[in-house]
């Protein structure tokens, strides 16, 4: 472990020096993604795009934090998708490039909330909802709250994201409305909440697939979970169903971004417009379901398709919103609170 | 070198004119432009970047130890770091049992048999550290082998919340790192002369008195090695801590992994990298001095 992080300065160093070197008459676009969905994106998305530019498209997949970490230190990506909570950060460090909206075509087909979701930045490309889902075999009394989680009937049952995911702040946040107050006026209060939730946490996850995991071997029987994760947490136990909360889920969105340092940045402007345009936008939201709630208006569904997904601009601002500047404000703090309650 | 040498010395005697002085500087380059590849290859890959690690963990513009008073000042940090020490300490000491019951048994056991033994034992390190750590999530779970058993047993009616526990980090660690030890141990055991047991005996020694007094005594420098070996790969360990452990279960192993790829904070990871290489070195030194006195003590015996 110890030379890892060396390594991969190593790793940067090398490919900085060798990729001018190979670079080769046709064009080329690094697309950065998380590469779940790759089975679908690439022959449905990204080779289309190849053909009608005459590019080549390189992918980089990765977990969000480590792909943001490359792109903006080692360079040499031309598109990333981020999920809202990390494109923010990157927004913060600089990382990425204004968008300038005139240059696309699609753009005036995009909702409201798509548009402009972190100033002049990327537009979101799907949306989706973070929330709660659970074995409904395993438990007499359905949940209806986020404050359900807190039963004491669920000793040991919930998976929950660690702080360092793009979910975990949102249980803090949670859980100070639980306790009948403001996270970010009283966190005092919010971490003492989270402290009474502890012996319900049977585990932390970082990742969607390690979610799935622990839902389906049975270690856990409640997740908090992103809805792009639900489709193979249902395939793995058909038990498992979307709780319907009062207080509602959490919006999520994904992103996409072009980093300061690319150097491809027309031709990436131009797979922006790609990717918001009804067609692609219609095909990813019926193929991959859950998470890719369209963003482009003109998308239509079947009434069974659209209940998989965030559907339509008053579904997605009925749900709660993640204040991510404010929260990325306070995660230091926020991080050091977490740690004290539930790394010891 | 000893070939630079001879070569010259054989020379020496000659009076040709110009080749015997070819021949030499030759005969004195040749050896290191043979080592050179490799150790540029070192230097590149292996020393450069160490170094780099090392010299950014003391490149905190406020001062050389600045990032060093940061890591400890955090109670959190220390609470992880004497965490990591007691999960390697308690696995190695598990392993150290566990090791040295399989290590005697192969080394008292008929050649055939032994061969066999051996291999048994170490045929774990042939699979990757994640299948190995991943089977014991399938022992250890709710519906593992261990809560089944138990609950059909009726000895329990709920499964028992064995994974993501300390217990569940060493037992990994323990397994993982069991071969290691015993390797170290065959050894050592295997050069104790059938005498020594003989004589012991014949003064009238207990089995008990034997292994007390006999074996052991002379098994230390083995047990050290070993003990080494699995304490520095228990600190190490990335994948068993990740897997078999939670968020109370952080070591020093994964809070690097987190600092570095997911909180960006590359001076901390710097720094517990720097911080775990110190301990690895000094547990070397301390292994070498712990063996030259068990050695040394032996002789004065």
């Amino acid at each position: 472990m110890s030379s890892m992080v060396s390594l991969m300065r190593m790793a940067a160093f090398v490919t900085g020096i060798a990729l001018p070197v190979f670079a080769s008459a046709q064009e080329k676009l690094v697309i950065s993604d998380w590469g779940y969905a790759n089975d679908f994106l690439v022959p449905k998305v990204y080779e289309p795009f190849e053909k009608a530019n005459n590019v080549k498209i390189v992918i980089e997949t990765g977990g969000a934090p480590e792909r943001l970490n490359k792109a903006r230190i080692r360079g040499g990506v031309d598109i990333i998708y981020l999920t809202d909570k990390f494109s923010q950060i990157g927004i913060d460090q600089g990382a990425f490039d204004k968008i300038d909206a005139s240059k696309l075509a699609n753009f005036d087909e995009l909702y409201d909330a798509a548009k402009h979701p972190q100033g002049d930045y990327g537009p979101a490309v799907t949306f989706g909802r973070y929330g709660i889902v659970y074995d409904k075999t395993r438990t007499a009394t359905p949940i209806t709250s986020w404050c359900d989680l807190w039963r004491p009937d669920f000793k040991g049952a919930i998976a929950m994201p660690g702080f360092n995911t793009t979910g975990g702040p949102s249980v803090v946040m949670m859980a100070a409305k639980c306790a009948g107050t403001d996270a970010f006026s009283d966190p005092d209060a919010a971490f003492r909440k989270m402290a009474e939730l502890k012996p319900n946490i049977v585990k932390t996850f970082s990742s969607g697939s390690e979610l799935t995991n622990l839902l389906s071997t049975g270690e856990a029987f409640i997740g908090l979970a992103q809805d792009y994760a639900f489709p193979a947490i249902k395939a793995a136990n058909a038990n498992i169903g979307w709780a319907e909360l009062k207080e509602g889920d959490f919006a999520m969105m994904n992103t996409i971004n072009i980093p300061a340092n690319s150097k491809n940045k027309e031709l990436a402007l131009k797979f922006i417009d790609w990717q918001i345009s009804k067609d692609i936008q219609q095909i990813s939201s019926i193929a991959l379901g859950g998470g890719q709630g369209p963003v482009n208006k003109n998308v239509e569904l079947t009434p069974e398709q659209a209940s998989r997904l965030v559907y339509g601009e008053k579904a997605v601002t009925s749900m709660q919103t993640n204040p991510y500047e404010k929260l990325l404000a306070v995660n230091a703090d926020w991080e050091s609170r977490w740690n004290t309650v539930f790394g010891q | 070198m000893p070939t630079g040498k001879a070569a010259g010395t054989r020379c020496s005697g000659s009076n040709l004119s110009h080749s015997p002085s070819i021949i030499r500087r030759l005969s004195v380059i040749g050896p290191w432009v043979l080592v050179l590849p490799a150790s540029l290859a070192l230097l590149l890959l292996l020393v450069l970047p160490v170094a780099g690690t090392l010299m950014e963990s003391f490149g905190n513009p406020k001062g050389i130890w600045e990032n060093y008073r940061l890591f400890f000042s955090s109670s959190y940090n220390r609470a992880v770091l004497i965490r990591s020490f007691w999960i390697a300490l308690q696995a190695t000491a598990v392993s150290l049992v566990a090791g040295f019951f399989g290590a005697y048994m192969i080394a008292n056991s008929r050649p055939g048999l032994k061969r066999v033994l051996l291999i048994v034992s170490v045929f774990p390190l042939l699979t990757g550290v994640v299948v190995r750590s991943f089977s014991w999530m399938a022992i250890l779970g709710r519906n593992g082998i261990v809560n089944t058993a138990l609950i059909q047993l009726g000895l329990i009616d709920q499964p028992l919340s064995l994974l993501f526990t300390q217990g569940a980090v060493i037992v990994g660690l323990a397994y993982l790192f069991t071969p290691l030890m015993i390797l170290s141990l065959v050894g050592v055991l295997e050069t104790i002369e059938d005498d020594l047991y003989l004589a012991a005996e014949s003064l009238g020694a207990s089995p008990f008195g034997v292994f007390r007094q006999v074996t052991l005594p002379l098994a230390v420098p083995g047990m050290i090695v070993g003990s080494v070996l699995v304490f520095t790969g228990s600190l190490a360990t990335f994948v068993t801590p990740r897997l078999l452990g939670g968020e109370p279960q952080m070591t020093l192993a994964t809070l690097l992994y987190q600092k570095a790829m997911i909180s960006f904070d590359w001076e901390a990871a710097n720094t517990i990298a720097a911080i775990m290489m110190a301990v690895t070195i000094l547990c070397v030194f301390l292994m070498g001095w712990l063996v030259r006195r068990a050695t040394s003590a032996r002789v004065a015996q």
